[in-house]
Protein backbone atom coordinates (compact mmCIF):
# COMPACT_ATOMS: atom_id res chain seq x y z
CA UNK A 1 0.00 0.00 0.00
CA UNK A 2 2.99 2.83 0.77
CA UNK A 3 4.29 1.75 -2.09
CA UNK A 4 1.43 2.36 -4.33
CA UNK A 5 1.37 5.64 -2.54
CA UNK A 6 4.40 6.35 -3.20
CA UNK A 7 4.12 5.64 -6.85
CA UNK A 8 1.21 7.33 -7.42
CA UNK A 9 2.46 10.69 -5.90
CA UNK A 10 5.51 10.34 -8.07
CA UNK A 11 3.08 10.46 -10.97
CA UNK A 12 1.27 12.84 -9.94
CA UNK A 13 4.72 15.25 -9.19
CA UNK A 14 5.62 14.21 -12.73
CA UNK A 15 2.42 14.87 -14.45
CA UNK A 16 0.19 17.21 -12.41
CA UNK A 17 2.37 20.33 -14.11
CA UNK A 18 2.21 19.06 -17.87
CA UNK A 19 -1.85 18.85 -16.80
CA UNK A 20 -1.60 22.28 -15.94
CA UNK A 21 -0.38 23.83 -18.69
CA UNK A 22 -2.37 21.74 -21.27
CA UNK A 23 -5.58 23.40 -19.26
CA UNK A 24 -4.03 26.68 -19.57
CA UNK A 25 -3.16 26.52 -22.90
CA UNK A 26 -7.08 25.87 -23.58
CA UNK A 27 -8.29 28.99 -20.94
CA UNK A 28 -9.62 32.12 -22.28
CA UNK A 29 -7.00 35.32 -21.15
CA UNK A 30 -9.88 36.38 -18.58
CA UNK A 31 -9.93 32.88 -17.01
CA UNK A 32 -6.34 32.35 -17.14
CA UNK A 33 -5.48 35.21 -15.51
CA UNK A 34 -8.31 35.40 -13.22
CA UNK A 35 -8.10 31.96 -10.94
CA UNK A 36 -7.02 28.79 -10.41
CA UNK A 37 -9.95 26.72 -12.05
CA UNK A 38 -8.74 23.80 -13.66
CA UNK A 39 -11.05 22.79 -16.00
CA UNK A 40 -11.12 25.46 -18.98
CA UNK A 41 -14.53 26.81 -20.00
CA UNK A 42 -15.21 27.57 -22.48
CA UNK A 43 -12.90 25.15 -24.41
CA UNK A 44 -10.53 28.05 -26.31
CA UNK A 45 -9.33 25.82 -29.08
CA UNK A 46 -8.28 28.92 -30.91
CA UNK A 47 -5.22 29.48 -28.30
CA UNK A 48 -3.48 27.13 -30.62
CA UNK A 49 -4.41 28.19 -34.12
CA UNK A 50 -3.50 31.48 -32.77
CA UNK A 51 0.01 30.60 -31.41
CA UNK A 52 0.80 28.31 -34.60
CA UNK A 53 -0.10 31.78 -37.19
CA UNK A 54 1.28 34.15 -34.48
CA UNK A 55 4.46 31.86 -33.75
CA UNK A 56 5.59 30.70 -36.98
CA UNK A 57 5.70 27.31 -36.19
CA UNK A 58 5.10 26.68 -40.36
CA UNK A 59 8.05 27.59 -40.46
CA UNK A 60 9.90 26.31 -37.06
CA UNK A 61 8.52 22.92 -37.44
CA UNK A 62 9.75 22.00 -41.17
CA UNK A 63 13.16 22.83 -40.07
CA UNK A 64 13.49 21.05 -36.97
CA UNK A 65 12.01 17.65 -38.87
CA UNK A 66 14.79 18.05 -41.38
CA UNK A 67 17.49 18.91 -38.86
CA UNK A 68 16.83 15.86 -36.73
CA UNK A 69 16.04 13.42 -40.19
CA UNK A 70 19.24 14.75 -41.31
CA UNK A 71 21.80 14.70 -38.34
CA UNK A 72 20.33 11.35 -37.53
CA UNK A 73 20.68 9.44 -40.60
CA UNK A 74 24.34 11.55 -40.54
CA UNK A 75 25.18 9.98 -37.49
CA UNK A 76 23.79 6.41 -38.00
CA UNK A 77 25.73 6.48 -41.41
CA UNK A 78 29.24 7.66 -39.64
CA UNK A 79 29.35 6.17 -36.16
CA UNK A 80 28.48 2.72 -37.95
CA UNK A 81 31.01 2.36 -40.13
CA UNK A 82 33.08 3.94 -37.35
CA UNK A 83 32.05 1.31 -35.17
CA UNK A 84 32.20 -1.54 -36.91
CA UNK A 85 36.22 -0.83 -37.59
CA UNK A 86 36.53 -0.46 -34.03
CA UNK A 87 34.96 -3.87 -33.02
CA UNK A 88 35.84 -5.73 -35.96
CA UNK A 89 38.99 -4.90 -37.90
CA UNK A 90 42.32 -5.23 -36.30
CA UNK A 91 44.79 -2.68 -36.97
CA UNK A 92 47.52 -0.87 -34.68
CA UNK A 93 46.44 1.92 -32.48
CA UNK A 94 42.85 0.76 -32.25
CA UNK A 95 42.98 0.96 -28.52
CA UNK A 96 44.08 4.74 -29.17
CA UNK A 97 41.29 5.90 -31.51
CA UNK A 98 38.78 4.47 -28.58
CA UNK A 99 40.50 6.26 -25.80
CA UNK A 100 41.12 9.61 -27.60
CA UNK A 101 37.05 9.02 -28.87
CA UNK A 102 36.05 9.07 -24.92
CA UNK A 103 38.31 12.03 -24.09
CA UNK A 104 36.49 13.91 -26.85
CA UNK A 105 33.60 12.88 -25.10
CA UNK A 106 34.26 14.43 -22.07
CA UNK A 107 34.75 18.23 -23.57
CA UNK A 108 31.70 19.74 -22.73
CA UNK A 109 30.14 22.25 -25.00
CA UNK A 110 30.19 25.07 -22.62
CA UNK A 111 34.00 24.57 -23.69
CA UNK A 112 33.58 24.51 -26.89
CA UNK A 113 31.01 26.55 -28.65
CA UNK A 114 32.11 29.99 -28.88
CA UNK A 115 34.97 28.44 -30.92
CA UNK A 116 32.66 26.42 -32.89
CA UNK A 117 30.96 29.78 -33.63
CA UNK A 118 33.91 31.71 -34.91
CA UNK A 119 34.80 28.16 -36.91
CA UNK A 120 31.77 28.44 -38.58
CA UNK A 121 31.73 32.00 -39.49
CA UNK A 122 35.47 31.44 -40.98
CA UNK A 123 34.03 28.84 -42.92
CA UNK A 124 30.86 30.35 -43.95
CA UNK A 125 28.85 28.31 -42.35
CA UNK A 126 26.93 30.30 -39.46
CA UNK A 127 23.03 30.96 -39.89
CA UNK A 128 23.13 28.31 -42.37
CA UNK A 129 21.31 25.02 -42.24
CA UNK A 130 24.37 22.77 -43.20
CA UNK A 131 26.47 24.43 -40.66
CA UNK A 132 23.91 23.02 -37.71
CA UNK A 133 23.88 20.17 -38.67
CA UNK A 134 27.62 19.33 -39.54
CA UNK A 135 27.89 20.75 -35.91
CA UNK A 136 25.29 18.10 -34.45
CA UNK A 137 26.35 15.09 -36.32
CA UNK A 138 30.15 16.00 -34.93
CA UNK A 139 28.00 16.19 -31.43
CA UNK A 140 26.52 13.00 -31.39
CA UNK A 141 29.20 10.38 -32.85
CA UNK A 142 31.26 10.20 -30.06
CA UNK A 143 28.30 8.36 -27.77
CA UNK A 144 26.54 6.77 -31.05
CA UNK A 145 30.17 5.01 -31.78
CA UNK A 146 31.06 3.45 -28.73
CA UNK A 147 27.37 1.92 -28.98
CA UNK A 148 27.57 0.78 -32.32
CA UNK A 149 31.30 -1.00 -31.48
CA UNK A 150 29.57 -2.22 -28.46
CA UNK A 151 26.33 -3.79 -30.57
CA UNK A 152 28.95 -4.83 -33.09
CA UNK A 153 31.36 -6.53 -30.69
CA UNK A 154 28.29 -8.62 -29.32
CA UNK A 155 27.65 -10.17 -32.91
CA UNK A 156 28.57 -13.59 -34.11
CA UNK A 157 31.80 -13.38 -36.77
CA UNK A 158 30.40 -16.46 -38.57
CA UNK A 159 28.35 -14.08 -40.86
CA UNK A 160 31.29 -11.99 -42.32
CA UNK A 161 33.37 -14.83 -42.34
CA UNK A 162 30.75 -16.62 -44.36
CA UNK A 163 30.33 -13.64 -46.36
CA UNK A 164 34.32 -12.96 -47.22
CA UNK A 165 34.65 -16.67 -48.59
CA UNK A 166 31.87 -15.94 -50.88
CA UNK A 167 34.50 -12.91 -52.08
CA UNK A 168 31.92 -10.14 -51.35
CA UNK A 169 33.74 -7.12 -50.41
CA UNK A 170 33.86 -5.61 -46.83
CA UNK A 171 31.40 -2.75 -47.61
CA UNK A 172 29.48 -4.82 -49.70
CA UNK A 173 29.15 -7.20 -46.38
CA UNK A 174 29.01 -4.13 -43.77
CA UNK A 175 25.47 -2.72 -46.06
CA UNK A 176 23.75 -6.03 -46.91
CA UNK A 177 24.59 -8.12 -43.62
CA UNK A 178 25.68 -6.54 -41.20
CA UNK A 179 23.90 -3.70 -40.84
CA UNK A 180 20.59 -5.24 -40.88
CA UNK A 181 21.93 -7.03 -38.13
CA UNK A 182 22.71 -4.35 -36.14
CA UNK A 183 19.38 -2.47 -36.35
CA UNK A 184 18.76 -2.58 -32.61
CA UNK A 185 22.32 -0.54 -31.91
CA UNK A 186 20.52 1.67 -35.12
CA UNK A 187 17.40 2.03 -32.94
CA UNK A 188 19.17 3.04 -29.85
CA UNK A 189 21.19 5.31 -31.67
CA UNK A 190 18.43 6.60 -33.41
CA UNK A 191 15.75 7.76 -30.91
CA UNK A 192 18.47 9.01 -28.38
CA UNK A 193 20.15 11.20 -30.64
CA UNK A 194 16.32 12.18 -32.05
CA UNK A 195 15.60 13.54 -29.13
CA UNK A 196 18.68 15.36 -28.09
CA UNK A 197 18.43 16.68 -31.74
CA UNK A 198 14.89 17.96 -31.66
CA UNK A 199 15.07 19.54 -28.23
CA UNK A 200 19.02 20.99 -28.76
CA UNK A 201 18.41 24.95 -27.76
CA UNK A 202 22.35 26.58 -27.37
CA UNK A 203 23.96 25.81 -30.96
CA UNK A 204 20.95 26.74 -32.88
CA UNK A 205 20.28 29.91 -30.70
CA UNK A 206 24.00 30.81 -31.08
CA UNK A 207 24.26 30.19 -35.01
CA UNK A 208 21.39 31.28 -36.42
CA UNK A 209 19.54 35.60 -36.56
CA UNK A 210 17.90 34.39 -39.46
CA UNK A 211 14.02 33.10 -38.07
CA UNK A 212 13.16 31.33 -41.11
CA UNK A 213 16.56 29.10 -40.77
CA UNK A 214 15.62 28.31 -37.18
CA UNK A 215 14.90 25.14 -34.84
CA UNK A 216 11.68 24.94 -32.95
CA UNK A 217 13.28 25.26 -29.56
CA UNK A 218 14.86 28.89 -30.93
CA UNK A 219 11.78 29.46 -32.57
CA UNK A 220 10.11 29.32 -29.47
CA UNK A 221 12.16 31.78 -27.58
CA UNK A 222 12.08 34.55 -31.08
CA UNK A 223 8.50 33.98 -30.81
CA UNK A 224 8.37 34.82 -26.61
CA UNK A 225 10.95 38.02 -27.08
CA UNK A 226 9.11 39.66 -31.00
CA UNK A 227 6.01 39.57 -30.04
CA UNK A 228 5.61 39.14 -25.53
CA UNK A 229 2.29 37.00 -25.98
CA UNK A 230 -0.01 35.91 -24.02
CA UNK A 231 0.18 33.79 -21.64
CA UNK A 232 -2.15 31.37 -23.19
CA UNK A 233 -0.94 31.68 -26.44
CA UNK A 234 2.86 30.81 -24.54
CA UNK A 235 2.21 27.80 -23.22
CA UNK A 236 -0.42 26.73 -26.42
CA UNK A 237 2.80 27.40 -28.23
CA UNK A 238 5.21 25.46 -26.10
CA UNK A 239 2.64 22.48 -26.05
CA UNK A 240 2.89 22.91 -30.43
CA UNK A 241 7.08 22.67 -29.55
CA UNK A 242 7.01 19.34 -27.62
CA UNK A 243 3.80 17.54 -28.99
CA UNK A 244 5.96 15.59 -32.05
CA UNK A 245 8.49 14.32 -29.39
CA UNK A 246 5.95 13.48 -26.52
CA UNK A 247 3.71 11.37 -29.64
CA UNK A 248 7.71 10.27 -30.73
CA UNK A 249 8.28 9.06 -26.99
CA UNK A 250 4.60 7.55 -26.90
CA UNK A 251 5.16 5.43 -29.92
CA UNK A 252 9.04 4.49 -29.32
CA UNK A 253 9.67 4.79 -25.79
CA UNK A 254 10.02 1.36 -25.05
CA UNK A 255 13.35 1.67 -27.74
CA UNK A 256 14.18 5.16 -25.80
CA UNK A 257 14.85 3.46 -22.53
CA UNK A 258 16.35 0.90 -23.09
CA UNK A 259 18.66 3.37 -25.94
CA UNK A 260 19.22 5.54 -23.12
CA UNK A 261 20.39 2.65 -20.83
CA UNK A 262 22.66 1.63 -23.57
CA UNK A 263 24.00 4.94 -24.46
CA UNK A 264 24.89 5.78 -20.38
CA UNK A 265 25.56 2.25 -19.16
CA UNK A 266 27.62 0.37 -21.64
CA UNK B 1 44.36 -1.63 -42.39
CA UNK B 2 43.24 0.18 -44.96
CA UNK B 3 39.61 -1.19 -44.71
CA UNK B 4 39.74 0.49 -41.27
CA UNK B 5 40.85 3.81 -42.41
CA UNK B 6 37.92 3.89 -45.09
CA UNK B 7 35.49 2.83 -42.16
CA UNK B 8 36.58 5.39 -39.51
CA UNK B 9 37.76 8.89 -42.10
CA UNK B 10 34.23 10.79 -42.01
CA UNK B 11 33.92 10.23 -37.71
CA UNK B 12 37.32 10.72 -37.43
CA UNK B 13 37.36 13.93 -40.02
CA UNK B 14 33.94 15.27 -38.50
CA UNK B 15 35.31 15.03 -34.78
CA UNK B 16 38.70 16.66 -35.60
CA UNK B 17 36.72 19.50 -38.03
CA UNK B 18 33.98 20.59 -35.36
CA UNK B 19 35.18 19.23 -32.17
CA UNK B 20 39.02 19.07 -31.51
CA UNK B 21 39.93 22.20 -33.82
CA UNK B 22 37.42 24.63 -32.13
CA UNK B 23 38.56 23.20 -28.78
CA UNK B 24 42.33 24.20 -29.57
CA UNK B 25 41.01 27.29 -31.38
CA UNK B 26 38.69 28.09 -27.96
CA UNK B 27 41.96 27.98 -26.12
CA UNK B 28 43.99 30.29 -28.37
CA UNK B 29 41.33 32.49 -28.63
CA UNK B 30 41.05 32.57 -24.71
CA UNK B 31 44.72 34.45 -25.22
CA UNK B 32 43.15 37.28 -28.20
CA UNK B 33 40.67 39.81 -28.30
CA UNK B 34 37.84 39.73 -30.73
CA UNK B 35 34.67 41.35 -31.12
CA UNK B 36 32.89 39.01 -32.95
CA UNK B 37 33.03 40.82 -36.00
CA UNK B 38 36.47 42.15 -36.95
CA UNK B 39 38.64 39.71 -39.43
CA UNK B 40 41.31 40.23 -36.81
CA UNK B 41 41.94 39.23 -33.22
CA UNK B 42 45.14 40.43 -31.88
CA UNK B 43 46.80 38.73 -28.65
CA UNK B 44 46.00 39.66 -25.16
CA UNK B 45 48.24 37.70 -23.53
CA UNK B 46 46.53 36.95 -20.29
CA UNK B 47 44.43 39.92 -19.92
CA UNK B 48 41.31 38.10 -20.12
CA UNK B 49 41.93 35.53 -17.57
CA UNK B 50 43.22 38.15 -15.33
CA UNK B 51 39.28 40.12 -16.10
CA UNK B 52 37.92 36.61 -15.89
CA UNK B 53 39.49 35.70 -12.13
CA UNK B 54 38.51 38.97 -11.01
CA UNK B 55 35.00 39.03 -12.20
CA UNK B 56 32.37 38.20 -9.67
CA UNK B 57 29.80 37.79 -12.30
CA UNK B 58 31.82 34.76 -13.19
CA UNK B 59 32.92 33.40 -9.87
CA UNK B 60 29.02 33.57 -8.29
CA UNK B 61 28.33 32.08 -11.63
CA UNK B 62 30.11 29.00 -10.80
CA UNK B 63 29.10 28.80 -7.48
CA UNK B 64 25.62 28.80 -8.66
CA UNK B 65 26.53 25.91 -10.93
CA UNK B 66 28.02 24.14 -8.03
CA UNK B 67 24.52 24.69 -6.10
CA UNK B 68 22.48 23.55 -9.65
CA UNK B 69 25.23 20.35 -9.61
CA UNK B 70 24.92 19.04 -5.62
CA UNK B 71 21.45 19.41 -5.65
CA UNK B 72 20.81 17.21 -8.60
CA UNK B 73 23.40 14.67 -7.42
CA UNK B 74 21.85 14.89 -4.08
CA UNK B 75 18.22 15.31 -4.10
CA UNK B 76 17.19 14.12 -7.41
CA UNK B 77 19.74 11.03 -7.43
CA UNK B 78 17.88 10.32 -4.26
CA UNK B 79 14.40 10.61 -5.83
CA UNK B 80 15.79 8.66 -8.89
CA UNK B 81 17.05 5.92 -6.65
CA UNK B 82 13.95 5.10 -4.29
CA UNK B 83 11.52 5.57 -7.45
CA UNK B 84 13.40 2.91 -9.91
CA UNK B 85 13.30 0.52 -6.27
CA UNK B 86 9.80 0.84 -6.20
CA UNK B 87 9.25 0.19 -9.74
CA UNK B 88 11.01 -2.36 -9.57
CA UNK B 89 9.17 -3.73 -6.55
CA UNK B 90 5.83 -3.07 -8.26
CA UNK B 91 3.84 -5.94 -9.86
CA UNK B 92 1.30 -4.13 -11.69
CA UNK B 93 1.47 -0.82 -13.80
CA UNK B 94 5.32 -0.85 -13.67
CA UNK B 95 5.04 0.41 -17.08
CA UNK B 96 3.03 2.85 -16.71
CA UNK B 97 5.12 4.53 -13.82
CA UNK B 98 8.09 3.90 -15.82
CA UNK B 99 6.99 6.01 -18.64
CA UNK B 100 4.91 8.56 -16.95
CA UNK B 101 8.35 9.23 -14.52
CA UNK B 102 10.28 9.93 -17.91
CA UNK B 103 7.61 12.35 -19.23
CA UNK B 104 9.31 15.61 -18.08
CA UNK B 105 12.66 14.66 -19.49
CA UNK B 106 11.49 14.26 -23.12
CA UNK B 107 10.42 17.97 -22.99
CA UNK B 108 13.00 20.83 -23.98
CA UNK B 109 14.78 23.14 -21.30
CA UNK B 110 12.69 26.02 -22.70
CA UNK B 111 9.62 24.62 -22.83
CA UNK B 112 10.42 23.63 -18.89
CA UNK B 113 10.93 27.01 -18.92
CA UNK B 114 8.28 28.45 -20.24
CA UNK B 115 6.04 26.07 -17.99
CA UNK B 116 7.85 26.90 -14.83
CA UNK B 117 7.88 30.45 -15.09
CA UNK B 118 3.96 30.84 -15.20
CA UNK B 119 3.47 28.39 -12.26
CA UNK B 120 5.80 30.93 -10.39
CA UNK B 121 4.76 33.63 -11.48
CA UNK B 122 3.76 36.26 -8.97
CA UNK B 123 0.62 37.65 -10.07
CA UNK B 124 -1.08 34.99 -12.58
CA UNK B 125 1.31 31.27 -11.30
CA UNK B 126 -0.46 28.58 -10.31
CA UNK B 127 1.85 28.46 -7.31
CA UNK B 128 0.28 31.27 -5.75
CA UNK B 129 -2.97 30.73 -7.06
CA UNK B 130 -3.23 28.02 -4.86
CA UNK B 131 -2.25 29.14 -1.79
CA UNK B 132 -4.38 31.94 -1.90
CA UNK B 133 -7.79 29.83 -2.92
CA UNK B 134 -6.44 27.70 0.14
CA UNK B 135 -6.25 30.47 2.34
CA UNK B 136 -2.49 30.75 2.91
CA UNK B 137 -1.85 34.58 1.37
CA UNK B 138 0.59 34.99 3.85
CA UNK B 139 2.56 32.60 1.69
CA UNK B 140 2.27 33.78 -1.41
CA UNK B 141 5.71 34.82 -2.51
CA UNK B 142 7.75 36.16 -5.45
CA UNK B 143 9.74 33.12 -5.89
CA UNK B 144 11.46 34.22 -9.35
CA UNK B 145 12.21 37.55 -7.89
CA UNK B 146 13.09 37.60 -4.50
CA UNK B 147 17.03 36.36 -4.50
CA UNK B 148 16.62 34.55 -1.36
CA UNK B 149 14.32 31.98 -2.40
CA UNK B 150 15.51 32.16 -6.30
CA UNK B 151 18.45 29.47 -6.28
CA UNK B 152 16.15 27.54 -4.74
CA UNK B 153 13.16 27.55 -7.09
CA UNK B 154 15.23 27.17 -10.09
CA UNK B 155 16.74 24.27 -8.56
CA UNK B 156 13.36 22.79 -7.71
CA UNK B 157 12.43 22.95 -11.33
CA UNK B 158 15.93 21.46 -12.06
CA UNK B 159 15.09 18.35 -10.45
CA UNK B 160 11.49 18.02 -11.49
CA UNK B 161 12.95 18.30 -15.06
CA UNK B 162 16.03 15.77 -14.41
CA UNK B 163 15.08 13.01 -11.84
CA UNK B 164 13.25 11.02 -14.54
CA UNK B 165 16.63 10.38 -16.29
CA UNK B 166 18.43 8.81 -13.83
CA UNK B 167 15.60 6.83 -12.79
CA UNK B 168 15.61 5.35 -15.95
CA UNK B 169 19.39 3.90 -15.47
CA UNK B 170 19.21 3.08 -11.82
CA UNK B 171 15.98 1.35 -12.73
CA UNK B 172 18.05 -1.12 -15.50
CA UNK B 173 20.85 -1.28 -13.02
CA UNK B 174 18.48 -2.61 -10.51
CA UNK B 175 17.29 -5.00 -13.19
CA UNK B 176 20.48 -6.26 -13.75
CA UNK B 177 21.40 -7.09 -9.95
CA UNK B 178 20.94 -11.46 -10.08
CA UNK B 179 18.21 -12.40 -8.08
CA UNK B 180 20.38 -14.98 -6.30
CA UNK B 181 22.14 -12.71 -4.63
CA UNK B 182 18.96 -11.55 -2.72
CA UNK B 183 17.96 -15.33 -2.74
CA UNK B 184 21.37 -15.90 -0.81
CA UNK B 185 21.39 -12.49 1.53
CA UNK B 186 17.53 -13.53 2.94
CA UNK B 187 19.22 -16.90 4.05
CA UNK B 188 21.77 -15.07 6.00
CA UNK B 189 18.58 -13.40 7.76
CA UNK B 190 18.92 -10.16 5.99
CA UNK B 191 15.54 -7.81 5.17
CA UNK B 192 14.53 -4.54 4.24
CA UNK B 193 17.24 -2.06 4.78
CA UNK B 194 20.32 -4.58 5.32
CA UNK B 195 19.52 -6.18 1.69
CA UNK B 196 19.83 -2.91 0.55
CA UNK B 197 23.14 -1.98 2.06
CA UNK B 198 24.47 -5.27 1.67
CA UNK B 199 23.27 -6.31 -1.59
CA UNK B 200 21.65 -3.39 -3.61
CA UNK B 201 23.61 -0.54 -3.02
CA UNK B 202 27.30 -2.63 -3.97
CA UNK B 203 25.74 -4.55 -6.47
CA UNK B 204 24.63 -1.16 -8.13
CA UNK B 205 27.58 1.34 -7.72
CA UNK B 206 28.87 1.11 -11.34
CA UNK B 207 25.32 2.53 -12.13
CA UNK B 208 25.54 4.95 -9.05
CA UNK B 209 28.64 6.22 -10.10
CA UNK B 210 28.05 6.88 -14.31
CA UNK B 211 24.41 8.18 -12.92
CA UNK B 212 26.45 10.54 -10.41
CA UNK B 213 28.91 12.05 -13.01
CA UNK B 214 25.99 12.35 -15.31
CA UNK B 215 23.96 14.65 -13.01
CA UNK B 216 26.66 16.58 -11.63
CA UNK B 217 27.47 17.55 -14.83
CA UNK B 218 24.32 18.35 -16.05
CA UNK B 219 23.33 20.41 -12.90
CA UNK B 220 26.61 22.54 -13.60
CA UNK B 221 25.67 23.48 -17.48
CA UNK B 222 22.28 23.75 -16.87
CA UNK B 223 21.59 27.02 -19.30
CA UNK B 224 18.19 26.75 -21.37
CA UNK B 225 15.88 26.93 -18.12
CA UNK B 226 17.85 29.50 -16.40
CA UNK B 227 17.66 31.22 -19.41
CA UNK B 228 14.13 31.48 -20.05
CA UNK B 229 13.27 31.57 -16.10
CA UNK B 230 15.13 34.07 -14.85
CA UNK B 231 18.18 35.09 -17.15
CA UNK B 232 20.26 34.75 -14.71
CA UNK B 233 18.47 37.46 -12.25
CA UNK B 234 17.40 38.70 -10.23
CA UNK B 235 20.97 40.39 -9.97
CA UNK B 236 22.97 37.92 -11.38
CA UNK B 237 21.45 35.78 -8.35
CA UNK B 238 20.95 32.63 -10.44
CA UNK B 239 23.80 33.23 -13.27
CA UNK B 240 25.41 30.22 -14.02
CA UNK B 241 28.44 29.84 -16.45
CA UNK B 242 27.26 29.02 -19.62
CA UNK B 243 24.69 31.41 -19.61
CA UNK B 244 27.77 34.20 -18.56
CA UNK B 245 30.17 32.92 -21.40
CA UNK B 246 27.12 33.22 -23.92
CA UNK B 247 26.22 36.84 -22.69
CA UNK B 248 29.64 37.76 -22.68
CA UNK B 249 30.45 37.12 -26.31
CA UNK B 250 26.68 37.55 -28.04
CA UNK B 251 25.58 40.53 -25.50
CA UNK B 252 28.63 42.21 -24.70
CA UNK B 253 30.97 41.21 -27.73
CA UNK B 254 33.69 39.94 -25.84
CA UNK B 255 34.49 36.76 -27.55
CA UNK B 256 37.98 36.39 -25.88
CA UNK B 257 36.77 36.79 -22.40
CA UNK B 258 34.12 34.20 -22.94
CA UNK B 259 36.40 31.57 -24.57
CA UNK B 260 38.70 32.32 -21.18
CA UNK B 261 35.56 31.69 -19.01
CA UNK B 262 35.15 28.30 -21.18
CA UNK B 263 38.28 27.28 -20.69
CA UNK B 264 38.10 27.91 -16.88
CA UNK B 265 34.97 26.28 -16.75
CA UNK B 266 35.56 22.69 -19.20
CA UNK B 267 39.06 22.58 -17.41
CA UNK B 268 36.95 22.67 -14.12
CA UNK B 269 34.42 20.35 -15.33
CA UNK B 270 36.33 17.79 -17.31
CA UNK B 271 38.71 16.87 -14.04
CA UNK B 272 35.35 16.82 -12.03
CA UNK B 273 34.07 14.49 -14.58
CA UNK B 274 37.44 12.47 -14.43
CA UNK B 275 37.63 12.32 -10.47
CA UNK B 276 34.36 11.27 -9.95
CA UNK B 277 35.01 8.45 -12.31
CA UNK B 278 37.53 7.53 -10.72
CA UNK B 279 36.39 7.90 -7.44
CA UNK B 280 32.91 5.56 -8.45
CA UNK B 281 35.63 3.27 -10.11
CA UNK B 282 37.11 2.57 -7.06
CA UNK B 283 34.37 1.77 -4.95
CA UNK B 284 32.73 0.12 -7.30
CA UNK B 285 35.30 -2.96 -6.86
CA UNK B 286 34.60 -5.95 -8.46
CA UNK B 287 31.47 -4.73 -9.86
CA UNK B 288 33.29 -1.53 -11.75
CA UNK B 289 35.72 -4.41 -13.42
CA UNK B 290 32.92 -6.85 -14.33
CA UNK B 291 30.97 -3.65 -15.98
CA UNK B 292 34.10 -2.52 -17.22
CA UNK B 293 35.22 -5.42 -19.30
CA UNK B 294 31.37 -6.58 -20.79
CA UNK B 295 31.26 -2.91 -21.88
Amino acid sequence: MALYALLIAGALEALVPVLWILSGSLQSAEQLYKGTDPIPHPFEWGNFATAWNEGGFSQYLPNSLLYTTASVVGILVIASMAGYALARIEFPGRGVVVGAILVIMIIPLPASFIAQYKLLITLGLANTRIGYILVLIAGGLPISILIMRGFFAGQPKELEEAAAIDGASLLGTFWRIILPLARPGLVAVAVIQAMGVWNEYLMGLVLFNDSSLMPVQRGLTNFVSAESPQQQILLAASLIAVLPIVVFYAVAQRHIISGLSAGALK
Amino acid sequence: MLAAGVFLAPALAMIAMFTVVPFVQGILLSFQSWDGVSPDAPYVGLANYRFVLHDTEFLGSMKNAVVFGVVGLVVANAVSLVMALAVHRARRGAAFFRTVYYLPGVFSTVVVGVMFAWFLDPKIGVVNQTLKAVGLDGLQHNWLGDPKTVLIAVAVVFVWYHWGFGFILFLAGRQDVPQELYEAASLDGARGWAQFRYVTWPSMSHVTGIVSVLTLLSGLQIFGTVQVLTNGGPAGHTEVPTLDIYQQAFQFSEYGRAAAMSVIFGVCLIVLACVQLWVSRRLGGSTGSRAEKGS
